[in-house]
C-alpha cells in the first residue's frame, strides 16, 4: 500500500510538470496571491494582528473542551442541533440519518474540504440522493469526475478549452471558451439546483462559541444560497475551527480573507446559527452542526504538532510553496494539498503511508513566512522526517527506509575519520570514471543510488577536495600577508 | 443521538487534564473576556462632519474597486428617482416579467415605488412578515431592495441583518441588489461595525456583503454574477445640514469613478504634503 501511494506522488508530480496548462495556472496564482500575500503582511497597518490571532488560536486549542461545550450550548439555545462525531463514519452516518428522516432527495454543497475528508458524497449517492457541488470550480470538477487541486481554486489544472468542451458535453450548451459565457451557463444550471434542493451541506470557516453562530465566507454566493433556500442546513466543522469570542472571530476572519485572496473581506461573510425565526419566509427549518474529530484529538495531544490545528485553511502556503508551484495539488493524493497538507495528511491518515509528502517539501520556510497565523510548517515537516528516519511509537511510524539509515550510519562513521574518508573519496574518484558522460556529469548510477540519477544528472566527485584547494590557495596567500592585512585595516 | 460526553472526554484526555474533572467557562473566566470597546464607541460617536465626509470618499473608492455602483442622494425623493431609473433601465435575467421585491422597511415604504410604477408593467412586492408567497415572489423578481443596518468604508461592505419582514433572499436571489443606506450608518472599519453589531445583538442570521457576486474559477478570469446578484447598487442618503451651499450635494447617477468631484482633491493634497513633510523630517 505504502509503495503504491509513494509512486503515485512521483507519478502525479511528473504528470503535473508535463502539463503546460497547469504550469501556467500555477505560475499565475503564485505570482498574484503568493507574492501578494507577502506584500500585504508587510504593509499591514496592525503588525501585531498575526501574532495576536495565533495566540488566540493556540489558547482556543488549549481550552477546546470548554469552548466546544459552550458552542454546542449556544447553538442548541438558538434551536440548532449539534452532533459530535468522533470519526468520519459517525459524521457520515449522522448526515445520512438527517437526510433520510427528512426525505431529502437532493443536496447542494457549498465548498467544504471537511466533506471531502469524511467522503460523504458516495454515502449520499448510494442512498439515492442527488449531490451537486455549487462552487463553480467544484462543480466543474464534479462534472469532469475529477478531484480538486487547490484549496480555494479547485480547477486550476483545467483551462477554458477543457471547461468549454465539458460544458458542451454535459450541459448541452453551444461551444464556447469565453469565461463569462461559461460562468453564466453554470449560473443558470446551478440556480435551478440551488432553488429546489432539500438540503444544503456546507463546511464551517469559523464558529464562535460566544454567539453560537458559524461564519461562512464565499465570493460566489453559493454558500448563502445553500444555507438560505433548502429546508435543511447541515454544517460540517473540523473541531478546531472555532473561536471563543466575536472579537477573535472577527480578527481571524480578516486574516483568512486576506491570506486566501488578498481581500479585506470576501464578497459574502454570513453568520448562521439556528433555524429560521418565526415569520422568516426563508432560511432552513432545521440547522445541524456536526463537529468532527476524525484524528484531530491525536494531533491536539502532541505539542509538537498541535500548532497545525491553528490553521485556518486560507491556502496561502500553497500559493507560495515552490514544490506545490511545480507539482500542483493532485500529486499530494490527499484532501489537503500543499505544505499544510504535507503536515496534516500524514498525521490524519498515516505517516508511513504519506511519507513522500513529508519528504517532498524543501523546508525553504516560505510557508511559514506567508501563513497568516505563522504556522511553523517547516519545523513540523522536519519532525515528521525525524520520525520516519528513526521510527516512532506514538504515531505508529516504522523506520521509513532501513537501508538508507544504514548507509547514513556508515557515512557518519566514514566522515568522522579523516583518513578513512580520504581513502574512500580516492576510490570513488576511480570508480565513477566510467559513469561520467559527455557533459561531464554522471548520468546513471547503479543499485541503491540509481534513484538519484533517474531524473537528473549528478556532478562527479571533484578531482581535489575543498581543503586541498584551500591549502594550495592559502599557502600562496600567506606570502602576501602584509597586503591582506592592509586590506582588512582599510575595511575597518 | 448524542455523543457529547465521550467526544469531550477525548479532548480532555488529549489536553492532559485530570480524569473525571469537567472544566467549565467559569474555570477559566479570562477565556471569554471581551476587550474594552469604549474608545471605539467614542470614535464612532464623536466623528466630525469632515471625518464623515472622508469616510464617504473612502467608501466610494472601495465600492468602485469592488464593482459596486454608488449613488449619492440628497433626499429620499432623489433616492426614489435613482431607484426608478435603475428599474427602468435593466432587463429581467430569468423571465420576461418585471417584478421587484422590497424589504418591509419604513425608508423603502416612504419611496412609494408602487405609485411610480402604477402605469408600467412593473410589479412591486414587499416581503411582509407572514406572507407565505414571499419566496416565490423573490425568485420571480429581478431586483431586490433592502436597507442594511451598517455600512463599512474600509471594505465597501454592507451589513444586512435578517428579521421578520427583512428576509435573507432579497439581497441574494434577484439579479440586481439595490441597498438604500443612510450616511449615519457608515463606519470606518470592521472593528467599528462589530462594535455596533454587539449592541444590536442580532438574534437572527446576518451577512456582510462586499460587492456583487463573483468568481475567478475559470483561468482566474474575474466574472461578476456567479450565483448571487450580478449588480449591486448602493444609494447613499446624505441629508446635508441646512447651512451648507446647495452645490455641496452631489447626485451621482451611473459611474461614481468618472464623476469624482473636486471636494475629494483637497484632503488628498493635504495628505501628500504631510507625507512630504514627514519625508523631509526623516532625512534631516
Ligand atoms: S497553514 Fe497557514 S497558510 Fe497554510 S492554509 Fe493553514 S493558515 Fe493558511
Amino acid at each position: 500500500m505504502s509503495k503504491k501511494i509513494e509512486s503515485a506522488y512521483i507519478e502525479g508530480a511528473k504528470k503535473a510538470i508535463a502539463s503546460p496548462t497547469l504550469q501556467k495556472s500555477l505560475d499565475n496564482i503564485q505570482d498574484r496571491f503568493g507574492k501578494g500575500a507577502m506584500q500585504l503582511w508587510k504593509e499591514l497597518e496592525d503588525q501585531g494582528m498575526r501574532d495576536r490571532v495565533k495566540e488566540s488560536r493556540m489558547r482556543t486549542l488549549a481550552h477546546l473542551d470548554i469552548i466546544l461545550m459552550e458552542l454546542a450550548q449556544k447553538v442548541r439555545k438558538r434551536g440548532g442541533k449539534v452532533f459530535f462525531a468522533r470519526t468520519a463514519e459517525e459524521a457520515v452516518a449522522y448526515t445520512l440519518e438527517v437526510a433520510q428522516k427528512n426525505q431529502v432527495k437532493s443536496v447542494v454543497k457549498g465548498k467544504s474540504m471537511t466533506s471531502m475528508e469524511i467522503d460523504i458524497d458516495p454515502a449520499l449517492e448510494k442512498a439515492g440522493i442527488e449531490v451537486v457541488e455549487t462552487d463553480l470550480g467544484e462543480y466543474i470538477i464534479q462534472l469532469a469526475g475529477d478531484t480538486p487541486s487547490h484549496i480555494i481554486a479547485p480547477c486550476i489544472h483545467m483551462d477554458r478549452h477543457d471547461i468549454g468542451k465539458l460544458f458542451t458535453d454535459k450541459l448541452g450548451i453551444e461551444p464556447t471558451t469565453d469565461p463569462p459565457e461559461l460562468t453564466m451557463a453554470a449560473r443558470k444550471a446551478l440556480r435551478e439546483k440551488l432553488l429546489s434542493a432539500d438540503m444544503g451541506i456546507t463546511g464551517c470557516n469559523l464558529a464562535c462559541a460566544e454567539t453560537g453562530q458559524i461564519a461562512l465566507v464565499s465570493n460566489e454566493g453559493n454558500i448563502r444560497m445553500s444555507t438560505t433556500m433548502p429546508r435543511i442546513h447541515l454544517a460540517l466543522m473540523g473541531m478546531e475551527r472555532v473561536t471563543a469570542t466575536t472579537d477573535e472571530q472577527r480578527e481571524t476572519l480578516q486574516l483568512l480573507t486576506r491570506g486566501a485572496a488578498l481581500q479585506k473581506l470576501s464578497t459574502y461573510v454570513s453568520f448562521n446559527g439556528g433555524p429560521k425565526k418565526e415569520g422568516d419566509p426563508d432560511g432552513p427549518e432545521e440547522f445541524h452542526l456536526v463537529i468532527i474529530d476524525n484524528g484531530r484529538s491525536k494531533i491536539l495531544a502532541d505539542l509538537e504538532f498541535r500548532e497545525s490545528l491553528a490553521c485556518i485553511r486560507c491556502g496561502a502556503c500553497l500559493n507560495i510553496c515552490p514544490v506545490y508551484g511545480k507539482i500542483g495539488g493532485h500529486a499530494y493524493n490527499s484532501t489537503y494539498p500543499g505544505p499544510i497538507g504535507a503536515v496534516i495528511t500524514p498525521l490524519l491518515d498515516g505517516v508511513n503511508k504519506h511519507a513522500d509528502l513529508c519528504k517532498g517539501e524543501t523546508l525553504c520556510g516560505a510557508c511559514l513566512d506567508v501563513c497568516p497565523v505563522k504556522n511553523d510548517l517547516p519545523r513540523m515537516l522536519s519532525a515528521l522526517r525525524y520520525k520516519l528516519a528513526y521510527g516512532d511509537n506514538r504515531w505508529n511510524v516504522r523506520q521509513h527506509n532501513v537501508k538508507e539509515a544504514y548507509v547514513y550510519a556508515a557515512w557518519q562513521k566514514a566522515i568522522s575519520h579523516s583518513s578513512a574518508y580520504r581513502r574512500m573519496i580516492k576510490t570513488a574518484r576511480l570508480l565513477q570514471k566510467p559513469f561520467i558522460g559527455k557533459n561531464n556529469m554522471i548520468k546513471k548510477m547503479a543499485g541503491l543510488a540509481s534513484g538519484w540519477t533517474d531524473d537528473r544528472d549528478l556532478p562527479p566527485i571533484a578531482q581535489r577536495t575543498f581543503s586541498e584547494i584551500w591549502d594550495e590557495k592559502y599557502a600562496k596567500r600567506q606570502q602576501q600577508t602584509p597586503a591582506i592585512k592592509e586590506e582588512t585595516n582599510n575595511e575597518k | 443521538m448524542r455523543n457529547d460526553l465521550p467526544f469531550l472526554d477525548n479532548i480532555r484526555k488529549a489536553l492532559n487534564l485530570p480524569q473525571g474533572q469537567e472544566r467549565t467557562k467559569l474555570t477559566v473566566p479570562t477565556l471569554f473576556e471581551k476587550p474594552d470597546k469604549s474608545a471605539t464607541r467614542r470614535r464612532i460617536e464623536r466623528r466630525t462632519y469632515q471625518e464623515k465626509q472622508d469616510l464617504i470618499n473612502i467608501f466610494s473608492e472601495n465600492c468602485t474597486n469592488l464593482g459596486t455602483k454608488l449613488h449619492i442622494a440628497g433626499s429620499l425623493k432623489e433616492a426614489e428617482d435613482i431607484t426608478v431609473e435603475i428599474v427602468r433601465s435593466r432587463q429581467p435575467e430569468f423571465s420576461y416579467n418585471r417584478h421587484i421585491v422590497l424589504h418591509d422597511h419604513p425608508d423603502i415604504a416612504a419611496m412609494q415605488l408602487w405609485k411610480r410604477f402604477n402605469r408600467e408593467s412593473v410589479t412591486v412586492h414587499t416581503t411582509f412578515s407572514g406572507d407565505h408567497e414571499t419566496t416565490e415572489k423573490t425568485i420571480a423578481s429581478y431586483i431586490g431592495i433592502t436597507v442594511p443596518s451598517i455600512s463599512i468604508a474600509e471594505s465597501g461592505t454592507l451589513v444586512q441583518i435578517t428579521s421578520a419582514g427583512c428576509p435573507r433572499s432579497t439581497s441574494l436571489v434577484p439579479s440586481i441588489h439595490i441597498a438604500l443606506i443612510r450616511s449615519e450608518t457608515l463606519v470606518a472599519d470592521l472593528k467599528e461595525a462589530c462594535c455596533l453589531l454587539e449592541d444590536l445583538k442580532p438574534e437572527d442570521s446576518y451577512v456582510f456583503i462586499s460587492g456583487p457576486s463573483k468568481t475567478a474559477d475559470i483561468e482566474a478570469h474575474l466574472v461578476h454574477g456567479a450565483h448571487g446578484p450580478k449588480e449591486v447598487h448602493i444609494i447613499l442618503l446624505k441629508e446635508e445640514p441646512q447651512q451648507l451651499e446647495p452645490q455641496a450635494i452631489q447626485v451621482e447617477s451611473e459611474s461614481p469613478s468618472e464623476e469624482k468631484t473636486e471636494s475629494e482633491t483637497p484632503p488628498e493634497q493635504a495628505c501628500t504634503l504631510d507625507d512630504q513633510a514627514e519625508e523631509t523630517a526623516e532625512k534631516s
